[in-house]
């Protein structure tokens, strides 16, 4: 069971990887890198579970030896994780807006003005 | 003293607020912009400067638990900051280089509009780089890398009316993403394997805890911060960023966020893994640093615009310190610290040269300028100053590092290792070409003859003119005691950075270490060979100067000067391009300087050229498979 996770977030890095590696439109390249992002996230969301675990909620008096949860910091990464990806998202989108403004394009290939 | 715990977070939080002031304050007035932007700066400089004396003389490690989240039965739950020397030795560096690069933009970009945008930007870029190196919690560096990336991103695409700044944006934040990523995926596999994001607790665990999790996290945090300090193969980002970005944030980038790859790989090495006296870590760090030396000083070869040229550099210098810092030797990590930190110096002072030059000329091709020394005579000896400190001749900064470096690469070349005695030439080399590249930076920008189109070009102003100064003062500083900084900054950072188990000790608790296993660091302060005596050379320089001037006042005050022949009108003798007296003052291009050299090396320099493409796919490809290579290698051979 977990271990689908893990492959299932391999592959969607992996997917990513090879949006942005392969696809000239500069949409598509944003979409893969925000496939890595999700990637990422399961992966890290995958780390922290227990099976059988309970959601980590407990009061003072609650919380014993036997209390079996899933971890909590993980998620507390996965939340940090989404909200940077969506910072990348959102900025990339609007590094689009304004090359497309300018270049007139969204070929990867003609926005190439710095090179050698 | 008990107070000083609280002053790592003050000085991070103070250039945070500052950035949260600036944008509040900062739009009613300039001024009020302006005075917090410096206070924020300087409070933190001072606070850091306030460490000096309990971390690197009397050797402190300073634990903040945020909150007080002290740890519980040897269990590090809360968030730390942990000053040992070698943080505080890149917190110097970080703190005096934004402060340096802060008090320039006030004059530079004063003709820009949305200012505010741009010091808020700037101080979460500089508060974000301090809270990495002074961060004690892995998870804290990944985000304040991602915080660093955004920023510096932004800042790049700043005037995004210029050619090229979007792209280059868009480059860095696609490709950097793909390297912030990779470390996010090394700390979620260094936490599943062992529950903790504290560094000192992984320290501590991570040696009896090597299995193929934790193999494959080191490749892809070492390929995360080699993200960050531009190492082969993600040059391309870096020589695109700095050529469009302002030159403040030029600075930033290179002598700043560069800094933050280096720490990141010093830290996971020598600290966090202890891996440094593996040969294959040896092996990869060293030819990844030596290969990024080498590539990236031919690439500026070729290079027309003045602050892309300028890059490559910066990388191929980068290049020195982590070739160095992999030799895993004392002497070594002390020699690339030292230059590390001068490279802040003068390749902070070379970019902001360029943006006075940009400033004053409006454009950066070197095939425009010329003879700018007689418009722009103090940014001239300034350049000259940070151009022969980067060529390393002495008695500047440059030269007492790199005789460091190279006496550590001898010292390892000379166990009969042909793999460091490859990386000792290909330094001499790369220093070689650097000088050579700066001569034609020199000749087509500063000599040679004024273009028409800059005759009312005028020398910066004071408010440009004093940061140069400060970076030059101290190019020349360090560079003539370097047996002082041996003792005070460098020694102590680099015992730090090798002594894990204190690192360790000071956060979870005497004796953590030695229950994990981890023993006490026995490395010796390394015998110095390395400081050269820079009063024997000033003596040397002396003499040789006053022998010239003896030579030339015993020589024949009138010399008979060659007489132009009468009929010099109508003779082909005199004719331009043939021989005559109008082509001795002619500009000669600076693609045309080292014509043969190029010519010899065309297929290497035209593969170099299609090589960088320019295409934003590329360069994702090079970098994944700097991942895919890196990981295989370290699950084959660690």
């Amino acid at each position: 069971m977990i271990a689908m996770n893990y492959m299932a977030s391999f592959a969607l890095i992996a997917l990513g990887i090879y949006c942005i590696v392969s696809k000239r439109n500069l949409f598509k390249i944003c979409i893969g890198s925000a496939l890595v992002d999700y990637g990422v996230n399961l992966l890290i969301v995958s780390v922290g579970f227990n099976p059988g675990g309970t959601a980590p909620i407990f009061t003072i008096t609650e919380l014993n030896r036997a209390s079996f949860f899933v971890d909590p910091i993980p998620q507390a990464l996965t939340l940090t994780s989404i909200v940077i990806g969506a910072c990348t998202t959102a900025m990339t989108l609007s590094l689009i807006m304004k090359i497309k403004e300018q270049y007139g394009t969204l070929d990867s290939g003609e926005i190439r003005r710095l090179r050698g | 003293m008990e107070f000083m715990i609280n002053f790592p977070i003050l000085a991070v939080i103070s250039l945070f607020l500052g950035a949260f002031v600036t944008s509040l304050a900062g739009r009613r007035s300039e001024t009020a912009r302006n005075a917090v932007v410096l206070i924020s700066m300087a409070t933190s400089l001072i606070l850091v400067l306030c460490l000096i004396k309990p971390v690197l003389i009397d050797g402190e490690i300073i634990t903040y638990w945020l909150g007080n989240w002290q740890p519980v039965e040897g269990w590090a739950f809360g968030i730390s900051l942990q000053v040992d020397a070698l943080s505080l030795f890149f917190a110097l560096i970080v703190t005096v280089a934004v402060f340096v690069s802060g008090v320039y933009s006030f004059s530079y970009m004063k003709h820009d509009d949305s200012l505010v945008n741009f010091y808020t930007l700037f101080l979460m870029l500089s508060g974000s780089v301090l809270g990495l190196v002074l961060s004690g919690d892995l998870f804290n560096i990944f985000v304040m890398i991602e915080i660093m990336t955004f920023t510096a991103v932004a800042l790049t695409a700043f005037r995004n009316n210029y050619e090229g700044a979007l792209e280059g944006a868009f480059k860095y934040l696609i490709v950097g993403a793909l390297g912030s990523t990779s470390v996010l995926v090394g700390v979620a596999m260094i936490y599943s394997q062992l529950h903790t994001l504290n560094l000192a607790q992984i320290a501590a665990l991570l040696p009896s805890h090597m299995n193929p999790v934790t193999v494959a996290a080191f490749g892809f945090l070492f390929v995360g911060f080699g993200t960050k300090a531009f190492l082969f193969p993600f040059q391309p980002l870096a020589a695109d960023a700095h050529a469009v970005a302002p030159a403040s944030i030029s600075l930033m980038i290179s002598g700043v966020l560069t800094k933050c790859g280096v720490y990141g790989i010093v830290r996971l090495c020598y600290a966090l893994y202890q891996n440094m006296d593996q040969p294959f870590v040896q092996y990869l760090v060293t030819g990844v640093g030596a290969v990024s030396m080498f590539i990236c000083v031919t690439m500026a070869f070729n290079q027309h615009n003045f602050k892309r040229l300028l890059a490559f550099h910066s990388i191929s210098q980068v290049g020195y310190v982590i070739t160095v810092a992999g030799m895993g030797t004392m002497l070594g990590l002390s020699a690339g610290l030292y230059h590390a930190m001068n490279h802040t110096i003068f390749k902070g002072l070379l970019f902001l040269t360029a943006g006075a030059v940009q400033h004053a000329t409006g454009t950066l091709d070197l095939d425009e300028m010329g003879g700018l020394s007689k418009k722009m005579p103090k940014t001239t000896i300034l350049f000259l100053i940070g151009a022969a400190s980067i060529s390393g001749l002495p008695p500047f900064n440059g030269f007492a590092s790199k005789w460091m470096i190279y006496q550590a690469a001898f010292e390892r070349a000379a166990d009969g290792n042909i793999f460091f005695l490859v990386a000792a030439v290909a330094a001499l080399i790369t220093s070689v070409l650097t000088l050579a590249s700066f001569i034609k930076v020199a000749q087509s920008v500063f000599f040679g003859q004024l273009p028409e189109s800059m005759k009312d070009v005028k020398e910066v102003d004071q408010g440009m003119c004093i940061p140069m100064w400060i970076m030059a003062a101290l190019c020349v500083i360090t560079g003539l005691f370097p047996a002082q900084i041996q003792q005070w900054l460098l020694v102590p950072a680099a015992k730090a950075a090798m002594n894990a188990a204190a690192y360790i000790d000071a956060a979870m608790g005497n004796g953590y270490a030695a229950a994990n296993g981890i023993a006490a660091s026995s490395a010796a302060a390394p015998a110095f060979i390395g400081s050269w005596n820079p009063v024997t050379w000033l003596l040397l320089l002396l003499s040789v100067t006053i022998a010239v001037c003896l030579v030339a006042v015993l020589g024949n005050p009138n010399p008979k000067t060659t007489e132009v022949a009468e009929e010099t009108e109508g003779d082909d003798k005199f004719e331009s391009f043939f021989s005559g007296e109008k082509a001795v003052f002619s500009q000669v291009g600076g693609s045309d300087l080292f014509w043969g050299f190029k010519h010899n090396w065309r297929k290497y320099f035209s593969f170099m050229h299609d090589w960088h493409s320019g295409v934003v796919n590329d360069y994702a490809l090079y970098g994944a498979a700097a991942i895919a290579v890196v990981l295989a290698l370290c699950v084959i051979f660690l």
